[in-house]
């Protein structure tokens, strides 16, 4: 194993070869633990998907996954936007995308703005400023579809986090 | 009060009640599983899950002095007990991942602590945990999704 970082390979992560911190361990392995559950979650995570543009999902799933700090929806879910041909920079400038708006449509900034609010809820609703530019957007059927894929990438999230899961090891198109 | 609107498509729907069901059977503690979903909605401010499961931990037989302390459950002391002071921790690191700070999205908060989980673990068994995570998810996903839709209180009857 090189220890050149150029070279380094997800299985890279955590073994210490190339002088990283270790990788943690996962909590649970909520999946196998409750199957019902996690079958429920893969419908639903399909019905979401259906009528939105592939690449403004993993847009908004990436978004909502740095908010959400899951670390493994993040690996996940930034390397399927580079497969369904996203640039690196939009990628790249998605944490600070109100201050890069022009690397964006405003298509995509009204559903990052709706991601933001729909995901950070504690403080309170989802403002009618951000709804109604969503609405200016997106037809209804198709803004309903939105809601439910930021829902569904929150879900997700949650899982992650709680259950601590191990990012760096996914890879596009083998789920 | 008027639904922005009230369209979710009908396999997004059946999908999140199966969720839903499959979460709360797994768990085997209905009075437990509204405590968790209510206080879960309290903290997303969702009018209409609050009104729905409000009546159905009622139906349940949820003590009411249980519901009226609720909100403040740290510090209502002999009202909860061990395991379900467990649960509701569990749900609020959970639910509140954001750290709840809209001012700056990503500061403050942060995954489950490892103090609120390790707890939670002492309660309950690995798959009875894996449930009662999956249940914050689940009342978390119907939360999000009649919050942005601001569907009003009101609809559900037992």
């Amino acid at each position: 194993m090189t220890t050149h970082t150029d070279d380094r390979t997800p299985t890279d992560h955590g073994t210490g070869t190339v002088g990283y911190a270790p990788a943690h361990t996962p909590r649970l392995a909520w999946a196998e633990q409750a199957p019902e559950v996690f079958k429920a979650m893969v419908r639903l995570d399909a019905a979401a998907r259906k009528g939105l543009d592939p690449k403004l999902l993993e847009l908004v799933k990436v978004r909502a996954s740095q908010i959400n700090r899951c670390a493994l929806c993040v690996d996940m879910h930034s390397k399927d936007a580079l497969a369904a041909g996203e640039s690196v920079e939009r990628i790249v400038q998605l944490s600070a995308w109100e201050e890069s708006e022009h690397f964006y449509t405003e298509r995509e900034l009204a559903a990052l703005a709706l991601t933001e609010a729909v995901t950070v809820l504690t403080d309170g609703f989802v403002p009618d400023a951000v709804y109604e530019r969503a609405a200016a957007h997106f037809e209804e059927a198709e803004l309903a579809q939105l809601i439910a894929a930021i829902t569904v990438i929150n879900a997700w999230n949650r899982f992650g986090v709680t259950c601590r899961l191990v990012p760096g090891h996914y890879q596009p198109g083998h789920k | 009060m008027t639904a922005r609107t009230r369209l979710l498509d009908k396999s997004v729907a059946q999908a999140m009640s199966t969720l839903s069901a499959a979460a709360k059977r797994g768990l085997g503690d209905p009075a437990l599983a509204e405590l968790v979903v209510i206080r879960a909605s309290q903290l997303n401010h969702c009018a209409f899950c609050l009104d729905m499961h409000l009546t159905i931990a009622r139906q349940h037989g949820v003590p009411e002095k249980q519901l009226d302390l609720l909100a403040a459950w740290e510090e209502a002391e002999g009202v909860f007990d061990e395991r379900e002071r467990s649960a509701l921790a569990l749900t609020e690191a959970v639910t509140v991942l954001t750290g709840g700070t809209s001012q700056a999205f990503g500061s403050g908060g942060g995954s489950v602590p490892d103090e609120v989980y390790a707890t939670a673990a002492k309660h309950f068994d690995e798959t009875r945990l894996a449930h009662l995570v999956g249940l914050i998810v689940a009342i978390n996903n119907w939360n999000r999704v009649m919050v942005s839709r601001r569907i009003p209180p009101g609809g559900y009857t037992a």
